[in-house]
């Protein structure tokens, strides 16, 4: 039994060496004024060069935003957050938008460079073609560079930061912007609407199929600035698009705030498949700093035989609160949720979905993976709804848990509301730690404790693994070991 | 080899006692059989040589090459070279069974402090030593025992202690649950294995697996001692009068 | 919300506050008990009965529910004890709440409530168990009788003991403390039903305490009339090594919350909970289990099967916690239901709560209908359609009742839930 206890001693000695991203780049920075007021979203609106209609969707976002409460019900805790404390605009000197890659700041690139980030076009590496993957890197409030516009360009495919398209595809912005998740869905998002700065937009037309991966890269960099992306995807009749998103922030003692808000759009036989690696920085072993990850997702299913697939694997933030949703308008629309949640040191995870079968033969599927250790609470929150016309709708959720060590929680709350007879709707959860019996097999064959535990974690999380794509797999899971460091002996 | 000196120990949970005061010598180059009826230890026994957490040793020792290894862990004393064939080998739902090979194998050459594997080198290792033993290469890519038949799962276990060439090995009942062809197609595995610097302990109920691995020695093994050491003859006549008449002169 | 601006009350919260302020000089107990009873009236006052932004009332949202609540009787109804379930059952009468201080069970000490009101020992155990106790504290706060029961310790009660509790028009608030002493064994079985077919509102708490190594059968069967609302409440406490088999039949009523919480706080103790719900009618029903394992190696198992017809709409939350240290627990939980009709509805929040690690708990939840599948079997044997469906829904259901060990137990109950099925399928 020694060496349980020493687990548990270890798990409380989380390093934060660990986080890999936690430098900082010391960069100029044009920044708004700290505070929340008409005047910043006006500023930030100028800055972005954005038509009178887009500021006036802000300003009215922003009225209501007034009016609103911030949500308790999660099972997360942190003090009020003081949103005039915040800065809501920070971009490097002399960058309002994107530009081509020999504009940018070598500084910059840097910064990308050391995160790993592919920010060249090369196609060609020693001979070996590589997946191709293009990028739009935001860096605090704005796009810097997206790469391989001019080839997706060529295939139809519109792939910029939400700040260009609002100027240059106004029709489109205006007709999807706010349509899967309204201006005052909850509090965050609407608070997102009146002060979002950048984010990607895609467009992928009827028929096309997008020839590479999308990718989008948040970086947070300046000190009390929250950052409040807008993701925006759309996927005409038959289109194709599998996109990913990754986060990093440096390691600082205060907590920042991220409030993002992604809608995704996919008409008759579109598929849309979202990936997201999120690494905000946790905060360090006393629960000091880390980022406020408090995030609105929701995919509409609008046409027939649509699908939407979401997969994540949260490691990061000192804070969790996301949902990535299905709604499943569409006849034989088909909604997914593959989710893998690290919980380590004192972070605080409340993440899950939401699938709402509104329409005929609509199928859903979650496959929830939770795993807390250290003092970490690690809640599954998700939603199953099947409305009165919603014939023959099916839905399958599995959600397991794992706990590492005897002083972190895992939590499960599922919501099933079922109104229509045909429906078949299933549902299992289970809670268990790692099991000895397996434990022990593996270190009989002479693997130590630690990486023994993370071996049988990637045997417990592989059927989300294999929905990421595969170049990313591979990282995800060195990540879920990082993430879990020091919470074995 | 092996030297067990007075050793008592318990399950750590609820303190029963299981192995009162057993001595066992096992040279480099022997295979020792220990045999005795359901419920003597055998298995226990098993577990306390490569660390089993849930039981406690109370006093004595267990010098293997000389030096206790009590207060090592059951990765640690793998590296040293203690292997134990499992009786009733874990399934590892979604762990791939090459992954973990390699892991495992990689691992051990670490903590000696050899080179890892290269992959190549890899492939070709498990590749021969699985058609030795017989072992469809499609259920090494199956995830680590599952869904493998009784037979598989004792093969594989065998396959593991080929590639992972251990100094000290424990077969704990494998030739339960094998019929005959399986049975040689292991016991021609163990055989193989066979070698001056190597020990192996074979745990069994029954003669009849002795009777392909034949054991230098024999050792009856009753309420957590052993009552009676000999040849492999010992073996024949337990075979013949059952454990009775042993247990009986014994007491 | 420390603000205290009152609510503008619903005529239902205002009818009970009336109901209050028209009783109290008559309702039993003064002093300490009158105080309990003040402060739980006032917390309805002040902060109403609790919606849907409520997380325990998440599906029923008892303020838009509860549209009225009828004004309790100038004088009792007179009514009569009915068969008990089972032959040889020893019946307590509560007959529109009023007890019988007579009635006398050979072994067992049987007390009015009442007493325990006008003495004031029962005042610690009015007290509501939460902020959103909204049972606890209308019951607390009106409560006129019930039984105090305590089983001696050692003893074994062969016959069930059957609280027969029958109602007219208007209130009945009671409450059943029941003691099992240490090693002792008995069966109860709670029934609620309604004599006239009048509307009602009842409210009704049993406080089950278990005593080291006692073992328990208690059996709810509520079949209260079309009009009524049942607010039903059990509260049970596990000593060491102690056992309770806990089945809840729901075959009435018009709004029905019925509240398991359950503190299983003795090491070694297990529980056994079975739950079938036939819901019919335009009926809104709700089970709702609070399950805390607050100590190591405890077991549960729960199983609930609900079958859903015409409008009704179904409920269960089902929440199992694991305190810190609980290690060793061993709790699973499922629940499945049959929804017949596209005009009801069933909503389950089945939930965990871990903090413990060395614990083994799962949940698992299904809706559907039929499987057709099951149901070309049976037909292709010859069995028409719809004899086929009740076979299956009949099936369905009385699994969980045959788990009871008393045969005459599960005949009176396969009969009620077969009875209720052929008036309703």
């Amino acid at each position: 039994m020694a060496a349980v206890q020493e687990t548990i001693d270890q798990v409380r000695q989380i390093d934060v060496d660990q986080y890999k991203y936690g430098f900082e780049t010391i960069i100029e920075v044009d920044k708004a004024p700290k505070g929340l007021s008409e005047d910043i979203i006006r500023f930030i609106s100028a800055k972005k060069q954005e038509p009178e209609w887009m500021l006036e969707w802000r300003l009215d976002a922003y009225q209501r935003w007034l009016t609103m409460e911030e949500p308790t019900w999660a099972r997360v805790d942190y003090p009020k957050i003081d949103f005039n404390e915040l800065y809501y605009y920070a971009a490097p000197k002399n960058m309002t938008g994107p530009s081509s890659l020999e504009e940018v700041d070598p500084e910059l690139l840097r910064v990308y460079e050391k995160l790993g980030i592919p920010l060249q076009e090369q196609e060609m590496l020693a001979g070996v073609q590589k997946p191709r993957v293009a990028v739009d890197a935001v860096f605090d409030s704005v796009s810097v560079v997206t790469t391989f516009k001019k080839e997706l360009q060529k295939a139809g495919v519109i792939f910029m930061s939400i700040s260009e398209a609002i100027r240059e595809h106004p029709e489109l912005i205006k007709q999807y912007l706010g349509s899967v998740v309204p201006t005052t869905d909850n509090y965050y998002a609407t608070l997102n609407a009146a002060v979002f700065t950048d984010g990607s937009f895609v467009f992928v037309p009827k028929g096309v199929r997008c020839p590479m991966e999308l990718s989008t890269y948040f970086r947070i960099n300046e000190k009390n600035t929250g950052q409040f992306e807008r993701t925006l995807i759309i996927a005409e009749e038959g289109a194709y698009v599998s996109y990913l998103e990754g986060c990093t922030a440096p390691q600082r003692d205060e907590n920042q705030l991220h409030a993002a808000v992604v809608e995704l759009v996919a008409l008759d036989d579109a598929e849309i498949k979202y990936s997201t690696v999120q690494n905000w920085y946790p905060g360090d072993a006393q629960g000091k700093g880390g980022i406020y990850n408090f995030v609105t997702k929701r995919g509409d299913c609008r046409g027939h035989r649509s699908k939407i697939s979401w997969t994540q694997v949260e490691t990061g933030s000192a804070i969790t609160w996301k949902y990535p949703s299905c709604i499943l308008r569409g006849d034989d629309s088909r909604g997914e949720f593959y989710s893998i949640a690290v919980s380590n040191g004192y972070q605080q995870i409340d993440s899950g979905t939401k699938m709402i079968h509104l329409g005929k033969n609509t199928s859903s599927r979650i496959i929830s993976k939770g795993i807390s250790a250290g003092r970490s609470n690690n809640t599954y929150r998700g939603q199953v709804s099947i409305h009165r016309r919603a014939e023959n709708a099916r839905n399958f959720t599995n959600c397991d848990s794992l706990l590492i060590g005897d002083k972190c929680g895992a939590h499960t709350v599922p919501y099933i509301e079922v109104k229509n007879a045909s429906a078949q709707v299933e549902h299992e959860a289970t809670t268990s730690k790692i099991s000895d019996d397996q434990k022990f097999y593996v270190m009989q064959r002479g693997i130590p404790e630690e990486e023994a535990i993370a071996l049988i974690v990637n045997g417990f999380v592989k059927d989300v693994i294999q929905e990421l794509p595969m170049e990313f797999a591979v990282e995800a899971q060195k990540l879920i070991g990082i993430s879990l460091e020091g919470s074995v002996g | 080899m092996l030297e067990i000196k007075n050793l008592h120990a318990r399950i750590a949970e609820d303190g029963t006692e299981i192995i009162r005061g057993l001595n066992l010598t096992v040279k480099a180059g022997e295979v020792a059989a220990i045999m005795g009826p359901n419920g003597s230890g055998k298995s226990t026994l098993s577990y306390i040589l490569s660390g089993r957490e849930d039981y406690e040793v109370t006093e004595g020792d267990i010098l293997y090459n000389g030096e206790s290894i009590l207060d090592l862990d059951p990765a640690e004393r793998a590296s040293k070279g203690i292997f134990l064939a499992f009786q009733y080998p874990v399934e590892i739902p979604g762990v791939a069974t090459m992954q973990f090979l390699k892991v495992a194998m990689n691992e051990q050459r670490k903590a000696r402090g050899e080179e890892e594997l290269t992959t190549p080198d890899f492939i070709r290792r498990v590749k021969e030593a699985a058609a030795e033993l017989k072992i469809d290469p499609a259920m090494l890519r199956r995830p680590l025992n599952v869904g493998f038949s009784g037979g598989e799962k004792k093969r594989a276990e065998i396959l593991q202690m080929a590639l992972l060439e251990p100094k000290l090995c424990i077969l704990d009942e494998t030739d339960s649950g094998l019929d005959i062809d399986a049975l040689k197609i292991v016991a021609d595995g163990v055989n193989a294995l066979k070698s001056p610097d190597r020990a192996v302990i074979v745990i069994t109920h029954y003669q009849r697996l002795l009777e392909y691995i034949v054991p230098d020695t024999v050792h009856v093994l009753y309420k957590g001692q052993v009552i009676r050491s000999g040849d492999k003859d010992l073996a024949l006549e337990l075979e013949a009068n059952g454990y009775a008449d042993i247990i009986g002169k014994a007491a | 919300m420390n603000i205290h601006t009152p609510i503008r009350l619903t005529p239902a919260e205002t009818a009970l506050v009336e109901t209050y302020t028209a009783q109290v000089g008559d309702l039993p107990g003064d002093g300490a008990v009158t105080v309990t009873r003040d402060r739980l009236l006032n917390d309805i006052k002040t902060s109403g009965l609790p919606t849907r932004r409520v997380e325990a009332w998440h599906y029923t949202d008892l303020r838009t529910l509860l549209r009225n609540v009828p004004a309790p009787l100038a004088a009792a109804p007179s009514l009569a004890t009915i068969a008990p379930l089972v032959e040889g059952a020893q019946v307590l009468p509560v007959l529109h709440g009023a007890v019988d201080a007579a009635t006398s069970i050979d072994g067992v000490e049987v007390a009015s409530f009442a007493d325990s009101l006008v003495n004031g020992t029962a005042a610690a155990g009015l007290a509501a168990l939460d902020k959103d106790d909204a049972i606890g504290k209308i019951n607390g706060s009106l409560v006129r009788d019930g039984y105090s029961i305590a089983i001696p310790a050692g003893s074994t009660v062969e016959a069930p003991i059957e609280l027969q509790a029958l109602h007219g028009a208007g209130q009945v608030h009671t409450r059943f403390p029941v003691t099992f002493g240490a090693g002792s064994r008995a069966t109860f079985i709670e029934r609620h039903r309604s004599a006239t077919g009048e509307a009602a509102l009842v409210s009704s708490i049993s406080d089950i305490m278990l005593e080291e190594g006692a073992e328990a059968v208690w059996i709810i069967l509520q079949e209260q009339g079309a009009e009524d609302t049942h607010l039903g409440q059990v509260r049970v406490k596990f000593g060491t090594d102690s056992k309770l088999r806990l089945f809840v039949i729901n075959a009435g009523g018009k709004l029905v919350r019925q509240e398991l919480r359950i503190d299983v706080d003795g090491e070694g103790s297990e529980l056994t909970l079975r739950g079938v719900n036939l819901l019919g009618g335009e009926t809104h029903t709700d089970v709702t289990l609070v399950l805390g394992h607050n100590v190591p190696n405890t077991n549960s198992t729960e199983i609930f099967r609900n079958v859903v017809f015409d409008r009704a709409r179904g409920v269960f939350q089902g929440m199992i916690r694991v305190a810190p240290d609980a290690q060793k627990t061993d709790a699973k939980m499922a629940c499945n239901t049959l929804l017949l009709t596209d005009d009801g509805e069933f909503s389950v929040k089945p939930e965990l709560e871990i903090f413990a690690d060395d614990v083994i708990c799962g949940h698992g939840a299904t809706v559907s209908d039929i499987d057709n599948n099951h149901l070309y079997y049976l037909q292709s044997r010859g069995i028409p359609e719809n004899k086929a469906r009740a076979m299956l829904v009949n099936a369905f259901v009385a699994e969980v009742v045959e788990e009871l060990e008393d045969e005459k137990l599960v005949e009176a109950l396969e009969g009620v839930i077969s009875a209720w099925l052929e008036k309703h399928a």
